[in-house]
């Protein structure tokens, strides 16, 4: 639950200008969905707020704070599958929590909860070999949710799942955020999981990549794709993506 | 390794079943070349070799008797199979771990890598003499090679996504090299303590070949001075099931270690 602000961020691979002087804001507990042409940067983008890459200019701040991973409680899923293989389920989704610390107690209660909210209770002692493509993915996101994180990364996390499973994980997802109020920034190309899924939407250019628009995503909630103003809103999406 | 041959083979069951078979056949085989071709003229039957490994329990070969003279192989091999492993797996991690570890070992390193433990020897007789020292360093240079090999292979592969993960939750330099790097490495590092294991005992035989006054190398070479065919086989089949037994040991140990590899497969 942060306010997160994005300052003039700018980053280079050598000559390469990936991100031109972007900024933005998310607002405290937002969903905010970044969507872009391929290979606009959009990783790059968020590898640079997760402060996994070090950016050449700009600022990132999280409640007015720079970013410091040690202290502010970012949680990343990203589109590989991220699960330590030596891990059991409820290793895994403890793996952040006996990172920082947390006392015995507070973990396995903040663990259940978790692998409860991500629906794998009966597989909590497998292995990542025994999981599926799905549960891989909740367990994932079972870890980020377990360090009540302030921000919540995402980097299209079902990018490799059927269309029926993305739209169950969706809904999870949704309910998880409803749930904690995690500030959450979700990236995609899938401008319908993003009109799904978002309150605000940022529209990115290609590389260079700057802010091409913003976009308040006001629809109701329970949202349905086949609503004429759902699909409506999406063609407007569509439209700023444009870069043809 | 196993999930595959069981696949291939059918049940557990199955693959005890074929492997008894396999190896009833080849002394079957062996036993029936000794008695009705030339073969019998240059080697024993496997009864007989099994009958002298029995009464060599009893009677001595040499000054000691079978068991002794595995035992004092098997300590020369434990010895510096261990100190090969205490260099082994940290040099390894520097390297796989640590830039300037890898820039600073890994051109020496690949100097040595090539040079088989049994080019050592005569320089290990120069430095440490005829007596235990040198079979040591003999047996350890030989097996370190593939640990440090083997250990820097897993350190290096760590999947960056996992790294990354870790470091997203909050994870320190150390946090990130005990809970990621480590436990993903320790597959490799089983490999390598694996095929070290069985170039040590490889290592052991010749080392006692060259010098020495008990030692399952020992009978091999007083058995060829002496044209007992016998007592060479006598050499030869315990290295071989000592060697196995020893892999299965290890094998043993690594299934219970890294059990996350093989349920679910």
């Amino acid at each position: 639950m942060s306010r997160v602000d994005v300052v003039n961020l700018t980053k280079r691979f050598g000559d390469l200008l990936v991100l031109d002087n972007i900024s933005f804001s998310v607002g405290n507990g937002e969903f905010l969905c970044i969507v872009g042409p391929t290979g606009c940067g959009k990783t790059t983008f968020l590898n640079s707020l997760a402060h996994l890459y070090d950016i050449d200019a700009g600022r990132i701040t999280i409640d007015g704070e720079d970013v410091d991973l040690q202290k502010h409680s970012i949680a990343y899923i990203m589109q590989e599958y991220s699960a330590m293989s030596w891990l059991t389920v409820r290793e895994n989704i403890e793996f952040g929590l006996k990172i920082r610390k947390v006392p015995k107690d507070v973990m396995k209660r903040n663990a259940d909860e978790a692998i409860e909210l991500v629906g794998l209770s009966k597989f909590a002692d497998y292995y990542p070999n025994q999981l599926s493509a799905s549960m891989l993915q909740r367990v994932a996101i079972g870890r980020a949710f377990a360090v009540k994180p302030d921000l919540l990364l995402m980097d299209e996390p079902y990018g490799q799942l059927d269309i029926d499973l993305r739209f169950q994980l969706e809904d999870e997802l949704l309910k998880l955020w409803q749930h904690t109020h995690t500030t959450v920034i979700f990236i995609t190309h899938n401008i319908e999981e993003a009109v799904y899924l978002s309150e605000k939407i940022l529209v990115l250019t290609n590389k260079p990549t700057t802010v091409k628009a913003e976009y308040s995503n006001e629809l109701p909630r329970p949202r349905d794709v086949t609503d004429p103003a759902f699909i409506d809103v999406r063609n407007k999406i569509t439209d700023l993506i444009k870069w043809w | 390794m196993s999930s595959r041959s069981i696949s291939i083979a059918g049940s557990r069951t199955e693959v005890v079943l074929y492997a008894v078979a396999a190896l009833a056949g080849f002394f079957i085989v062996w036993q029936l070349l000794v008695m009705y071709t030339a073969v019998g003229m240059v080697m024993p039957s496997p009864i007989e070799v099994v009958e002298a490994m029995v009464a060599s329990c009893a009677d001595p070969i040499g000054s000691k008797t079978l068991p002794m003279h595995i035992l004092f192989s098997l300590r020369r091999v434990l010895i510096g199979y261990l100190l090969a492993v205490l260099i082994g797996i940290p040099v390894g991690i520097l390297m796989g771990c640590f830039q300037v570890g890898e820039a600073i070992i890994k051109p020496v390193f690949e100097i040595f890598r090539p040079i088989p433990g049994l080019a050592w020897i005569p320089l290990a007789i120069l430095w440490f003499g005829i007596g235990e020292e040198s079979k040591y360093f003999i047996i350890c240079v030989s097996a370190a090679v593939s640990i440090i090999l083997n250990t820097y292979e897993g350190a290096k592969s760590v999947d960056p996504t996992l790294v990354g993960a870790a470091r997203m939750l909050g994870a320190n330099d150390f946090q990130v090299f005990v809970f990621v790097t480590i436990p993903s490495s320790v597959p490799h590092i089983f490999a390598g303590l694996q095929v070290g294991l069985s170039s040590s005992w490889m290592a052991v035989i010749a080392a006692e070949m060259i010098r020495s006054s008990e030692g399952t190398g020992w009978i091999i070479t007083t058995g060829m001075d002496s044209g007992n065919t016998v007592q060479i086989l006598i050499g030869m089949v315990s290295i071989g099931f000592i060697g196995l037994i020893l892999a299965s040991l290890l094998r043993g140990l690594e299934k219970k270690l890294c059990t996350w590899r093989i349920q679910g497969r």
